[in-house]
């Protein structure tokens, strides 16, 4: 029989087992190929001109893919080598060399590779039009171009040398595998323990410690801190993440076991001590598995939650559609007709005059902090009702409402600092013959306009100020402060070319504009490609790891076929055999699931104080992270139980 | 007191419809008593060890019924027959059959705990049985730190632990040096008297045959022969060795 027939019925014989492994190594392909298609397509290089950074984010992207996708096919590959120990050790016993066994392997590595990357690549020419679609619309704000089907050859190629690579690293692998078996291993394989591990109450309580410690860092409210303690936090929570699962870990499961009333039940019994006895061969890979997920949740959870503000960040920043200064009757008119033709409405407008007064402020100045009320300070005001009708049509989510008494004013500021809350609140603003107290304090960024502090004050404190000449509508000169003009309109953030007509016209007869579509394109561009290669990253990151435990879990359960023969004899039953192999499985998942998750969630404390309490102007905005980030970890979770659905039924299948 | 009662108990492998039908059992027929010490010989492809799979329910008769305790076990359902082996069987296999993830308590009490007692009656029930069996010292380490021999008697304490009514032993000095195996054979006259069990041994090792009661000799699926053990050792001992002679020299 020549060698290639062999390794052909070898894989038709275990085609089942190969199933998994056909279906990963086709995934990892079909991620390469999209990846190097999207560098390579024209349609993605032009709506990116305006940045060079984003190439070398996706090449820093593509470089860490590859690596992490190396490392998943040589382990997978190892220990599907190890799982094939018995018929491996059998041609070694009828006289085959260890290089035939490794030619032998090889060629099946090769035949399988071969098939997978044909397929891979296939299903990626098939989906690219796809891909680059997907890309361009969540980077894009108004993406309408229609993108043809293309094949990149040069994609494909690179992706086929690359993959060739690797399936020669693991055939050599596999290689060093083979020369490290022994052949009396074969005949007493299965009676060696794989490496029990006590754990030690040490060890468990430093893991903790050590996690503990980068919590706590993390969750610090100071930004500063945060930033300089990131390597630290990192070095510590990775290392004691290790540590947990190689002896915090086993040592839970040792204080399980002593519990007698609740380990002498059969289930807890055969389960705990399996999975104990492979707690040394698994607890590497389930704390890499732990941190990958880690980095995976978080740069899901950071990418979308970025993406799901986009919209409203903007309104938070720009307040409305659009607003300009210096309402000139003649830009109105432009600007109408502009709308209509491009067939959008207006929703609001409003032209308000903008007052601006400087009271005596009593404050002690604080020189290092970037916040001062100084001596001469000008504020903006507003009357409760001019207020009431800017908040009324802003379209913010956050709009702080309030009555507001004689003799009190409402301090309205864009900083995103707690502490001036306290400092302000109480202040006395003094007038001429009058007197008003900060009763409370604000941050609403929109309203401002451009200026550092506005206050609004009472209708009638309003009218009598403006009366004795406290607040003003024109300088010292006698200059009339530029009105202000708001609008909202439909399409606002949908019509690139409505936008660039009306920046046309803005930009030549008025003073100062901002239009929301600006800000909104602007933050897409970059959010959005970052979000995408958060998706894509974690999507790899999710399949391979699941599917590294599976391939795990369906080794083990080779070896611990024989146990299930033993205790069906003593009188196991099937429904408690199904309960056994449930509880034996779900920790492997769980665990790594739960540690990253649990990781994950503290890093997106440190990132909402770095990132998103600045981009997210609600009181409480890690709440809101943390709503935006459950739908990942939700979706992160569903993944995994169905790849802990099909491992439980071919754990299940070999068993039998 | 009879506990054990086959009849016409036939099996046949190979599907129904392929002409190549093997009878591995024809017809077999016997009873078996309270406190019997039981030996099944016969060469190898006999079909003992089948029987033995039949009488502990792993595996279902082809036709033909037996009844333990008087309640027909082949009509039994697969959650009732499982129930029947944690109750009623007691298994002592060549190879041990120790689970190797488990330290031998946890082996041990396995039985018990499937049965889902309390922690405090296992304890206790674990505590004397290891003491007869005198593997007190070695009970928290694995299997493979132990000697054949202590591995083999705590797959005894196993089979006892629940106080089963019949214990199956198949070729359980197979695996043993001459001096285990003349220990573990004590050690099943020991349990078989002062527990009163009811042990049915499959072997065909002449010396181990040579502890037992009764022998039922099994030639092509059939009962050939029946050996009942006199006051004489050495005289028994002879006659098995007799009757094996003549059932290999048929063979030919």
């Amino acid at each position: 029989m020549k060698l290639t027939t062999l390794a052909l019925n070898n894989i038709k014989r275990n085609f089942k087992r190969y199933v998994m492994y056909f279906f990963s190594l086709s995934f990892s392909v079909f991620t390469a190929y999209s990846f190097f298609a999207l560098m390579q397509n024209e349609y993605v290089l032009m709506a990116f001109t305006y940045d060079d950074r984003y190439k070398s984010l996706l090449i820093n992207f593509g470089i860490i893919i590859m690596v992490f996708v190396m490392f998943f096919l040589l382990s997978s590959n190892n220990s599907f080598i190890k799982a094939r120990k018995k018929e491996i050790s059998t041609y070694s016993l009828f006289g085959m060399t260890n290089g035939k066994i490794g030619k032998l392997l090889f060629l099946e590595t090769m035949i399988v590779g071969i098939t997978s990357l044909i397929i891979g690549i296939g299903v990626g020419i098939f989906f690219s039009k796809l891909m680059a679609m997907i890309l361009l619309d969540i980077s894009l704000a108004s993406f309408t171009g229609n993108i043809e089907f293309t094949i990149s050859m040069r994609a494909a190629y690179i992706t086929a040398i690359i993959f060739l690579t690797i399936f020669c690293l693991m055939g050599l692998s596999g290689l060093r595998v083979i020369n490290k078996f022994e052949l009396i291993d074969l005949f007493k394989a299965h009676r060696v323990s794989e490496g029990r591990s006590k754990g030690s109450k040490i060890v468990l309580i430093l893991s903790i410690l050590l996690i503990g410690i980068g919590y706590y860092l993390a969750t610090n409210s100071n930004s500063m801190i945060v930033t300089m303690s990131a390597i630290p936090i990192l070095l510590m929570v990775i290392s004691g993440t290790y540590l947990f699962f190689w002896g915090g870990l086993p040592k839970i499961l040792n204080i399980i076991k002593s519990n007698k009333r609740n380990y002498y039940k059969g289930v807890t019994l055969i389960s705990t001590s399996a999975f104990s006895h492979r707690m040394k061969s698994i607890g590497t890979v389930m704390a890499t598995i732990a941190v990958l997920s880690a980095v995976a949740t978080t740069a899901i959870a950071t990418g979308y939650t970025l993406y799901s503000n986009i919209e409203k960040n903007t309104y938070d920043v720009v307040g409305y559609d659009m607003y300009f200064f210096g309402g000139h009757e003649e830009v109105l008119s432009d600007i109408r007709t502009t709308f209509k033709a491009y067939g959008s409405e207006i929703v609001n407008e409003l032209t308000i005059q903008s007052y601006m007064s400087s009271p005596r402020v009593n404050m002690t100045i604080d020189e290092n902090s970037i916040f001062n009320l100084g001596k001469e300070v000008y504020f903006r005001v507003y009357s409760q009702s001019m207020y009431n009708k800017l908040a009324s049509i802003c379209k913010c989510n956050y709009r702080p409402a309030g009555y507001i008494k004689l003799g009190e004013a409402m301090y309205i500021h864009g900083y995103r600092f707690h502490e001036i809350d306290d400092k302000v609140k109480g202040q006395q603003l003094s007038f001429t013959d009058k007197t008003l107290t900060i009763t409370s304090v604000s941050r609403f960024k929109a309203i401002s306009f451009g200026v550092k502090h506005t206050i609004i004050i009472n209708d009638d404190d309003f009218d009598s100020l403006i009366d004795r000449g406290d607040i003003r509508d024109a300088n010292e000169k006698g200059d009339t402060y530029d009105k202000v003009t708001l609008f909202n309109y439909k399409n606002s953030l949908t019509s690139r070319k409505l936008n660039k007509e009306l920046t046309q016209i803005l930009s030549e007869n008025t003073k100062g504009f901002r239009t929301a579509y600006t800000n909104y394109d602007e933050s897409l561009q970059s959010f959005g490609l970052i979000c995408f290669i958060g998706f894509f990253m974690s999507a790899v990151f999710i399949m391979m790891t699941a599917s590294l435990l599976y391939f795990k879990q369906v080794m083990a359960a080779e070896d611990e076929r024989h146990q299930y023969k033993i205790l069906r004899k003593i009188g196991m039953d099937e429904q408690v055999e199904k309960r056994v192999i449930r509880k034996r499985l779900i920790p492997v998942f769980l665990i790594p699931l739960l540690v990253g998750i649990v990781h994950s969630m503290f890093a997106m404390k440190a990132a909402d104080t770095l990132v998103f309490s600045n981009i997210i102007p609600v009181d409480n905005s890690y709440f809101r992270v943390l709503l935006c980030s459950a739908v990942m970890y939700l979706t992160y979770a569903i993944v995994y139980s169905v790849f802990y659905f099909v491992t439980k039924d071919q754990y299940s299948r070999i068993v039998k | 007191m009879e506990i054990l009662k086959v009849q016409n108990v036939s099996k046949v492998y190979g599907s129904k419809k392929s002409t190549k039908l093997y009878m591995a059992l024809r017809s077999i027929s016997f009873e078996v008593n309270e406190g019997e010490f039981i030996g099944v010989m016969g060469a190898s492809g006999s079909g003992k060890t089948t029987l033995l799979n039949i009488l502990g329910s792993i595996d279902k008769p082809t036709t033909g019924r037996f009844f333990m305790n008087d309640r027909d076990i082949t009509t039994f359902s697969k959650k009732q027959l499982a129930r029947h082996r944690m109750d009623n069987i007691g298994f002592i296999f060549q190879d041990y059959n120790l689970l190797e993830t488990m330290t031998l308590k946890e082996n041990i009490i396995l039985p018990l705990a499937l049965v889902g007692h309390k922690a405090n009656i296992i304890e206790e029930k674990l505590r004397k049985i290891v003491n007869d069996l005198g593997i007190t010292e070695v009970l928290e380490k694995y299997p493979y730190e132990v000697s054949g021999g202590e591995q083999q008697r705590a797959a005894a304490c196993r089979a006892l632990i629940a106080n089963p009514k019949i214990i199956l032993a198949d070729e359980p000095t197979g695996n043993l040096d001459s001096k285990s195996g003349k220990d573990l054979l004590e050690l099943l006259t020991y349990i078989n008297r002062d527990y009163r069990a009811t042990i049915l041994m499959v072997t065909h090792d002449v010396f181990a045959a040579s502890y037992c009661q009764k022998i039922m000799f099994i030639r092509d699926g059939e009962i050939y022969n029946e050996l009942y053990a006199g006051e004489n050792k050495r005289e028994f001992f002879d006659s098995i060795i007799d009757v094996m002679s003549v059932l290999k020299g048929e063979r030919k």
